[in-house]
């Protein structure tokens, strides 16, 4: 690798352990929030919410953990895994909309109680920052990049697609 | 301390594009400088709107409830010229609002961060170019949003700059103006980040060879300081935008307190992660004016800077303490006293670096060779007022005054001795300087001093006014102080304060016409016509595209004057690129 090529890939690497640093704080300050109204309330979930679909939030988190799993494998396998990883990330995205559609139906939406708030808020907000790591990968595969950048920019939406998965 | 481990290739080309006749290339242009130049307009701009609704609070404060002269009927058509009650609340929410984010934060950051930290750690451009001319078209649209909320049905935000819950939830102010208000601080913190992102990586990678750690000018230090801050904590401020669009919007209650029916969050959540921002936010913005100021001081006395290293580890110890002192602003909130303590012993304790950088600044002064030209008058003046409103913050650390003080025209008066008085006499001093380097012409000097001294003057007019009415128990964001029997006896001080805020205000048209007449009609600037050894300086004013044509190496401070390597040459500075043979 060339002088300049590790220099450049030093600089996205500082400048998203920057971007990171931010979006994790980002984040902590929502869990923040949402760990404050969980402990103003009586008992969580609070009485007479409606039950919550733990499973269905659960399989549609493993989907986001498998897109981050195959956006790994492009590096070394090829740009059709980063596609493979950018339909789940999809899926993922699509499952989330049904979830939010149920528990609008199910009495269980924002402006319902405070569980309903949490929940919509958190995960409307991570579903948009999964869109923005959806919309890297979709340039990342349009992208006429030389070989040297390619895997630069893969191993930086790694890094993106890993964050959002562990939030 | 070393250089960077890759410095860049000398002969590599700017990453920017070369503009070209395309109006599209220039105005969405990646050149740091261009950036630099399209933030200053835009802070400019909005400093003069923050400034015209000043006048008006003023004007209220003064006159309550007469028309106001000559633009009172087309501003307030409705109420026949007068301030209403309404457009007053809204008035001081706005000006707060626009001084803040959208005027302060674009000139200092976003105006003279993008144009000096590239030049003056000797690399062609930012990190990343293209990032940064997103940062600049998403502050244009946050400024957009903002302004558009002027025209909405009810009007724009009018539940004061921090945006209180409840006061800013639905219930307390209905109507789209502060849902925009919310929009439009997010998107301001978004392009604060992404300049954030850019700062830190260009500093960290992008330094020329021989530019160490402490080679630094301190510009540079309070630059990427301010940038860590920003990284860390404008996020909290964006997660409750986050939070306060879905209360208005979606009808959740994060800042609404819940019932026995209902659970619900705490408006001091709100007040939490608003301060747990805010306080930082007052050293984000101070941080470059500091290192601006510390520079200026060495540059306009002719010595070298006094104290460089320990003014470098006083800046960090105040970043460092900044994270933890924010609950100072929430005493009256019913805290534990513990906490309370805590908050007020590591609040006083962030005095001693400051006063450390402040006794740097005095040694820097003390028996210099002090050329007092336009800029320099505006960084003495800073020291002046900066040491006035540090001062006052001590009573407001101190629980037992601040329980007393809280929400008077005391607090007022002290954050404006910070945050507009010190913040402004540092950006026009920065104005002055770099002015000759930004468009390659001198800005007046006469008209820079015609411009210093009713400034200087009336602005300790106007807040050291306000410490004295707020300690009489003037309470802020009355609409009419005086029609409490006990502050009736403060009109004529009122009155007293906003001439002199007039004369302020009057003041500034001197310097938009030595800005204007100067762009167009300025003595062509020479490359280095304050003899100084910073490296923009060794460069054409205003320079090539590419910045440098060779990268330069660095062999020293960037305070070298009074050398006697550099009398021996018949002059009395050194450059930081200059190597002696």
């Amino acid at each position: 690798m060339s002088n300049d090529a590790s220099a450049t890939r030093l600089n996205g690497a500082v400048g998203m352990a920057v971007f990171l640093g931010a979006c994790a704080m980002l984040f902590a300050a929502l869990l923040f929030a949402y760990a404050v109204v969980r402990s103003q309330a009586s008992a969580w979930p609070p009485p007479g919410t409606p039950p919550f679909p733990r499973g269905a939030a659960a399989s549609n988190g493993l989907l986001l953990i498998a897109a981050g799993f195959a956006l790994r494998r492009a590096g070394t396998r090829g740009p059709k895994w980063a596609a493979v990883s950018l339909g789940l990330g999809a899926l993922f995205l699509l499952m989330q909309a049904g979830l939010w559609g149920r528990l609008v139906a199910g009495h269980l939406g924002p402006g319902t109680g405070a569980l309903g708030d949490v929940f919509f808020a958190l995960s409307a907000f991570h579903a948009l920052h999964v869109l923005g790591g959806l919309v890297a990968i979709a340039l990342l595969l349009r992208s006429r990049a030389s070989a040297d950048a390619r895997p630069r920019r893969l191993r930086l939406a790694i890094l993106y697609m890993d964050f959002v998965a562990v939030v | 301390m070393t250089a960077p481990a890759a410095p860049p290739d000398p002969a590599a080309p700017s990453p920017s594009p070369s503009p070209s006749a395309s109006w599209v290339n220039r105005v969405f242009s990646t050149d740091h400088k261009v950036i630099g130049k399209q933030f200053l307009f835009l802070g400019l701009t909005f400093l003069a709107v923050g400034g015209v609704m000043a006048m008006l609070i003023r004007w209220q404060l003064a006159r309550p409830g007469q028309p106001v002269p000559l633009v009172g009927r087309l501003l307030f058509p409705g109420a026949g010229g007068v301030i209403s009650p309404a457009a007053y609340t809204s008035l001081f929410t706005m000006h707060g609002t626009i001084m803040i984010f959208f005027a302060v934060t674009p000139i200092l950051i976003g105006g003279f961060g993008n144009f000096c930290l590239p030049l003056l750690i000797g690399t062609r451009d930012m990190a990343f170019p293209r990032l940064n001319m997103l940062s600049f078209w998403t502050m244009a649209a946050a400024t957009a949003t903002l302004t558009a909320s002027f025209f909405v049905p009810l009007g724009a935000a009018a539940s004061g700059w921090t945006a209180y819950a409840t006061l800013s939830t639905a219930i307390g102010a209905p109507g789209a103006g502060q849902t925009m208000w919310t929009v439009a601080i997010y998107f301001n913190g978004v392009s604060t980040v992404m300049g954030a992102i850019n700062y830190i990586t260009t500093v960290v990678r992008l330094r020329a060879p021989g530019m160490t750690w402490f080679r630094l000018p301190l510009t540079v230090w309070g630059f990427f300081l301010t940038s860590i801050l920003n990284a860390l904590f404008v996020p909290v401020i964006a997660a409750a935008m986050v939070l306060l669009f879905f209360d208005r919007v979606f009808g959740t209650q994060f800042f609404i307190a819940g019932s026995t029916i209902r659970a619900g969050g705490d408006p001091i959540l709100y007040q939490h992660m608003f301060w747990l921002f805010g306080h930082p936010e007052v050293y984000i913005l101070i941080l470059p004016a500091w290192g601006i100021v510390s520079d200026l001081l060495s540059f306009f006395a002719r010595k070298p800077a006094f104290g460089y290293r320990v003014t470098v580890w006083a800046l960090i110890g105040v970043v460092v303490l900044s994270c933890v002192v924010y609950g100072h602003h929430m005493f009256t909130t019913g805290m534990s006293p513990l906490l309370g303590e805590s908050f007020m012993v590591l609040t006083m304790i962030i005095s001693v670096p400051t006063s450390l950088l402040f006794l740097n600044w005095l040694g820097t002064l003390w028996r210099g060779a002090a050329r007092m030209r336009t800029p320099m008058l505006f960084c003495v003046g800073l020291v002046f007022t900066f040491g006035i409103g540090g001062l006052t913050g001590l009573y407001l650390a101190d629980i037992v005054a601040d329980q007393y003080l809280h929400d008077t025209y005391f607090v007022v008066g002290h954050f404006h001795l910070i945050m507009a008085a010190a913040l402004l006499l540092a950006s026009f001093a920065a104005v002055y300087f770099w002015f000759p380097k930004m468009f390659g012409r001198m800005m007046s000097e006469g008209l820079g001093k015609l411009h210093f001294w009713p400034t200087f003057l009336a602005l300790n007019v106007v807040f050291g006014g306000q410490l004295l009415i707020g300690w009489a128990g003037m309470q802020r964001r009355l609409y009419d102080p005086s029609a409490y029997e006990f502050l009736a006896h403060l009109l004529p001080w009122n009155v007293w304060i906003s001439r002199a805020a007039y004369v302020l205000g009057a003041a500034q048209l001197v310097f938009v016409v030595n800005f204007f007449v100067s762009l167009r009609w300025g003595k062509p600037a020479p490359a280095n016509p304050w003899e100084v050894g910073t490296l923009e300086w060794t460069l054409p004013s205003p320079p090539p595209h590419h910045n440098f044509d060779v990268i330069p190496t660095v062999v020293r401070g960037p305070h070298e004057l009074g050398h006697p390597d550099a009398l021996a040459r018949g002059k009395d500075w050194l450059g930081q690129d200059e190597v002696l043979s």
